[in-house]
């Protein structure tokens, strides 16, 4: 299955690393790349992904910012936030604007491509440390 | 021969990223991984590697104690410390732990090739803004900073500032010995002397220096955002 992908960090290095571990799944593709919210408004307007990771924590417009614009701009597109922050409180904030997943950075390597793959389905995936909910519908 | 490097994180998203973006070099090998401190010095002693890369920010042992911890068992380890904090505070404690380079995170992938390669040639590296950084601070004080200056954390040994940091992330006394493979007891004494050293009466002053004194790091979230709508009474 196809699924293009728009990777949104304020660290390079985090994109790096997201990249390599999507990239290894047959199919997906990482279509752009955005360092801060409003990059990430603009470049979801131009390259329709179908599949949004997006940070929380960034300057200029942070995540759930974006992820509030997005919903209204592009209400097909499925943003997955993956994170520092271990909060059910931030992940009741995130789902609340619109994302339909969330898992915590420090597990990202063990839950990233499963959670893709559930948003890209329209399911909804979210994990804390210790605390797992994954693919719900 | 190849240029062999340990790096020390504990994301292991942004180890893949380190990875990908330093194999890229021939001749340049990432000889393992650790995602704490305390397994970093581990690694360390057993692979020999050339450069050691550790996140300051890492659980259990942090990476300027972990710096501290390399360069005790070998002087010879060359240590460039990648961190998200730019005060000068975090600048000056790890020149006096002993590392070579400093490279903020946010700069990584624009500066830590060049980091390693200055490693390499026997130069110290620090990414430009910390250059910008440093200078300031000269421009603004009118001090140095010397490598005699004493460290921020005067009066606690060590084993100490590893106990404060266990103790800060939450650990139990119980906890913290079993990390530390000491009796509960010898860790009851030595928070009981942190605590008289510091003069705290809780955790939660505990907690507070070891932000402050960055044993842990700290991301401040956004601002929950206002409600809108008819407010509740």
């Amino acid at each position: 299955m196809t699924i293009r992908i728009l990777l949104v960090d304020d660290h390079p290095i985090v994109r790096q690393g997201l990249k390599t571990l999507l990239e290894g799944r047959s199919g997906w593709e990482v279509i752009g790349e955005a360092s801060d919210g409003a990059e990430a408004v603009e470049k979801a307007k131009d390259l329709h992904p179908d599949v949004m990771v997006l940070d929380v924590t960034m300057p200029k417009m942070n995540g759930l910012e974006a992820c509030r614009v997005l919903r209204r701009q592009a209400p097909q597109l499925e943003i997955l936030f993956v994170t520092q922050h271990d909060s059910p409180q931030m992940m009741r904030e995130a789902l609340d604007a619109g994302a339909r997943g969330y898992v915590v950075k420090s597990n990202a390597a063990r839950d990233l491509l499963a959670a893709v793959e559930a948003v890209s389905q329209h399911r909804m995936f979210t994990a804390l440390n210790g605390r797992e909910s994954a693919g719900l519908q | 021969m190849k240029l062999r490097i340990l790096l020390a994180d504990d994301h292991e998203i942004v180890r893949r990223g380190l990875r990908a973006l330093l194999e890229k070099r021939e001749g340049w090998e990432v000889c393992g991984e650790a995602s704490d401190g305390r397994e970093a010095v581990e690694k360390a002693l057993q692979l020999k590697p050339d450069v050691v890369i550790v996140d300051i920010g890492m659980p259990n042992l942090n990476g300027l104690d972990t710096t501290r911890q390399l360069l005790q068992h070998d002087p010879q380890f060359k240590v460039i410390v990648l961190t998200i904090t730019d005060s000068d505070q975090v600048i000056r404690e790890a020149l006096d732990a002993g590392a070579r380079g400093f490279v903020l995170k946010s700069d990584a992938a624009r500066d830590l090739v060049t980091a390693v390669e200055a490693l390499q040639n026997k130069r110290m590296f620090f990414t430009p803004r910390v250059n910008d950084l440093v200078l300031a601070g000269f421009l603004e004080k009118g001090h140095s900073l010397s490598r005699n200056e004493t460290p921020k954390l005067p009066t606690l040994t060590a084993r100490e500032r590893e106990i404060t940091q266990l103790l800060a992330e939450g650990n139990s006394s119980k906890e913290v010995a079993c990390l530390l493979n000491l009796s509960t007891k010898t860790v009851e004494t030595h928070r009981s002397n942190i605590m008289r050293k510091l003069s705290f009466h809780s955790i939660r002053d505990l907690v507070v220096y070891a932000i402050k004194n960055n044993l842990i790091q700290i991301e401040i979230p956004p601002a929950p955002k206002a409600p809108t709508g008819p407010t509740a009474a």
